[in-house]
C-alpha cells in the first residue's frame, strides 16, 4: 500500500554515555570525546570497556523525564492521540537480575516488570497513549520501531507516533557478549584493521514522528528490511542481507545510491560485522563513495536503542550539515572506503543508517531534509 | 480504523508441560542445526509446516521470550559458572523466528512483537497493518514457560507450552469470527489468548476477523 504521505521527525531527546541530551551527544561525537569507561564489575576476572550513563537518577526516572521533554517540545497537549512504539532488546532484565541475584529465587519478580513490555508498562504509569506496541529484534529493535512508525503514518492510520529506543546495561548482555568473545577491553575501534571487538552500552533515545512537519523537521524518507537467513550470530560474510536492506530503503525513499552523502554504519567494531557491512556497502555503492562513519566508538553499542540513538545522530548530521568523524580509526580496514577523520561542514542531502542484529535481522533507514 | 483479515489456515498446540510428537527430526534433518533449537523455535517450525507457510513476511510474538535460555544465563552469572554462548544467542526474543528464517532460507522481513499480556492482540494489529500491502503474512505467537521453579512466578497458567499460527491476507469481506475480550480461554496465557481463540474456532466458513486499531 503506497501513499505519498510524508513522515517527519519533529523532535527528539536522548541520554547515553556520550551525553545527557542530544546536543551533548553530537558535541561528544564531533569532538571525539572519551566517553567509554573500563569496568571490572560485570564480567568475572576481566575488565571490559562499556558505555554507562553518568547520572544519579534511576534509569526509569530518566526514561520518564526524557518522554516529558519530548512532549513539552511538541505541539501535543498529551499523548492521548499518539501511538507508543518501543524498541528494546532487554526490557526489564536489569530489574530481574537485581532481584534474582539477591534472592536466588523468582518469587519477588513482578512479571510485568521483567519482559520487553516493562518499558511500556513504566511509561503508561505516567502517560496515557492511544495504544502501544513493543518490538524486540535484538540490535535492530528501535530501527524496526522507527520503520513501523513510518509505515503507520504513511498508511494514514496514526498521525503521531512516539518511538522509544531503550536498553539499560545488564549482566546478561555484558556477560553474554563476553561469552561470544566479541567484547573489547578498550574503547572500540570500528573499521580499524586492529579492532578488538565491541563495547556494550546503554541509552534512551526518543523521537516524535508526525504526519505534518514543524520547525527543524527531518523526513524519514525510506525504510528497508531483510533477513540474512544465514546464521544466528554471524552476518552473511558478503553482506547480502545488509545490502538488500539498504537497497530496499533507497527504493522506499525513491532515491539512488548517488544521493547518499553519509552512511551511519552499524559498525560495532567486531571482525565479522565490520567486514560484512563494508562488503554490503561496496556491493551497492560501486562508483559513488559516500562518507562512512561509526559513532559506536563514542556511544558504545546501545543494542536495542542503537537504531533510535543513531537516528537522532543522523538527524543532527542533516540539521547541522556536518559530517562526523570516526574516532579511534588509525589503520582502515578498506582503503577504498571514505572514512572521515575530522568533523567537516558539508552539504548533506540524505543519510543512510544501518542496524543489524542476531538472527540476521537487517533494517536500514534513510533520512533527508524536510522539503 | 478497522482492517479485516481472511484466515487462510490456522493451527495451535498446547500442553500442560511439554508438547510431544513434534516432527522436528523430519522438518530439521541436520542434527547440528536441530540441537541448537529452542522449544519456541521447534513449535514455530512445526506450525509453519502445519499451515503450509514457506516464504514471506512473518510477524512473530512472544510476551516473555526465551525463558529457559534466560534462566540458564541468570543462574550461570549468579553461580559464577560462565555463560554459555548458545544460551546467550538463544536468549533474544527473535530467536525462534530467526531459526525459522535460516531453516527455510526466507529472506523476508521478520518482526518480533513483545507486548506482555497483549502480545497476540498486538500481533494481530501489526499483522493487519502489514497485510495492507496485499501479501500473505504468517502471524505466530509462542509461549514456553516450562522451566524449573516457574511456579515461583506463575500461579495461574495451566498450559506451560502453547503456540498458535494464522496465515492471513487482507480482505473486504465481513467478519464472521469474533474474539472478544470476555470470551477468551483462561487456561492459555493471556499473551496468546486472542489468536488462540481465533485458531480454535477457525473453519472454512468462520474465517474472517475484524481487527480494530
Amino acid at each position: 500500500m503506497k501513499t505519498n504521505k510524508k513522515v517527519y521527525i519533529n523532535n527528539f531527546d536522548s541520554i547515553s554515555c556520550a551525553g545527557a541530551d542530544s546536543n551533548e551527544l553530537f558535541d561528544s561525537i564531533c569532538q571525539k570525546k572519551d566517553t567509554i569507561s573500563i569496568d571490572s564489575h560485570y564480567v568475572e576476572d576481566r575488565s571490559v570497556a562499556i558505555g554507562k550513563i553518568d547520572s544519579d537518577i534511576e534509569f526509569n526516572e530518566l526514561l520518564l523525564k526524557k518522554c516529558e521533554n519530548v512532549l513539552k517540545a511538541s505541539n501535543l497537549e498529551d499523548f492521548s492521540n499518539t501511538l507508543l512504539v518501543i524498541g528494546s532488546s532487554v526490557g526489564g532484565m536489569s530489574e530481574t537480575e537485581k532481584i534474582f541475584f539477591q534472592d536466588k529465587t523468582y518469587q519477588n519478580i513482578d512479571y510485568k516488570k521483567h519482559p520487553i513490555d516493562a518499558i511500556a508498562y513504566c511509561l503508561k504509569q505516567k502517560f496515557s497513549f492511544y495504544d502501544d506496541v513493543s518490538f524486540s529484534t535484538a540490535c535492530t529493535s528501535s530501527a524496526n520501531a522507527l520503520g513501523y512508525a513510518k509505515e503507520v503514518i504513511q498508511k494514514k492510520i496514526y498521525k503521531n507516533v512516539l518511538v522509544v529506543g531503550v536498553d539499560s546495561l545488564s549482566y546478561t548482555t555484558v556477560c553474554g557478549f563476553s561469552a561470544l568473545s566479541v567484547l573489547s577491553s578498550n574503547p572500540c575501534t570500528p573499521f580499524d584493521k586492529n579492532r578488538e571487538g565491541m563495547n556494550v552500552s546503554e541509552a534512551i533515545a526518543i523521537l516524535l514522528l508526525q504526519d505534518e512537519k514543524r520547525e527543524n523537521a527531518i523526513e524519514l524518507c525510506g525504510v528497508g528490511y531483510s533477513s540474512d537467513a544465514h546464521h544466528m550470530t554471524q552476518p552473511h560474510p558478503q553482506g547480502l542481507g545488509a545490502s538488500n536492506a539498504m537497497q530496499n530503503a533507497l527504493d522506499d525513499a525513491k532515491i539512488t545510491p548517488t544521493d547518499i552523502t553519509y552512511i551511519n554504519a552499524h559498525g560495532t567494531g567486531t571482525q565479522a560485522n565490520d567486514s560484512a557491512e563494508l562488503n554490503a556497502i561496496f556491493n551497492l555503492f560501486k562508483t559513488h563513495k559516500p562518507y562512512i562513519g561509526s559513532t559506536k566508538s563514542i556511544t558504545g553499542h546501545t543494542l536495542g536503542a542503537a537504531g533510535a540513538l543513531e537516528a537522532i545522530i543522523s538527524c543532527l548530521v542533516l540539521l547541522e550539515q556536518t559530517i562526523v568523524p570516526n574516532k579511534n580509526l588509525y589503520e582502515v580496514e578498506e582503503d577504498a572506503a571514505n572514512f572521515p577523520q575530522e568533523t567537516m561542514k558539508e552539504k548533506v542531502s540524505f543519510v543512510l543508517s544501518n542496524s543489524f542484529a542476531f538472527g540476521g535481522n537487517n533494517t536500514s533507514l534513510v533520512f533527508g531534509l524536510a522539503k | 480504523m478497522k482492517i479485516n483479515l481472511e484466515i487462510i489456515d490456522a493451527a495451535f498446540l498446547c500442553d500442560a508441560e511439554q508438547i510431544d510428537n513434534l516432527k522436528t527430526k523430519e522438518l530439521v534433518p541436520k542434527m547440528v542445526f536441530r540441537r541448537r533449537l529452542t522449544r519456541a523455535s521447534k513449535l514455530l517450525i512445526e506450525l509453519m509446516s502445519t499451515v503450509g507457510f514457506k516464504e514471506g513476511r512473518i510477524i512473530y510474538g512472544t510476551g516473555y521470550g526465551e525463558l529457559l535460555s534466560t534462566s540458564n544465563i541468570l543462574k550461570a552469572i549468579s553461580d559464577n559458572s560462565g555463560v554459555s554462548p548458545t544460551d546467550f544467542q538463544n536468549s533474544v526474543y527473535n530467536t525462534a523466528v530467526s531459526y525459522a528464517s535460516i531453516l527455510s532460507k526466507n529472506t523476508s522481513e521478520m518482526l518480533t512483537v513483545s507486548s506482555g499480556d497483549e502480545t497476540s492482540l498486538k500481533v494481530l494489529k501489526v499483522g493487519a497493518i502489514k497485510a495492507l500491502d496485499l501479501d500473505e503474512i504468517l502471524l505466530v505467537v509462542t509461549e514456553t514457560f516450562n522451566i524449573d521453579n516457574i511456579d515461583e512466578v506463575n500461579s495461574c497458567k495451566n498450559l506451560l507450552e502453547s503456540a498458535v499460527a494464522l496465515r492471513v491476507k487482507v480482505t473486504k469481506k465481513e467478519a464472521n469470527l469474533f474474539y472478544e475480550e470476555g470470551n477468551l480461554d483462561v487456561n492459555v496465557p493471556k499473551s496468546i489468548s486472542h489468536m488462540f481463540k481465533i485458531a480454535k474456532e477457525f473453519t472454512p466458513n468462520k474465517n474472517i476477523i475484524e481487527v480494530n486499531l
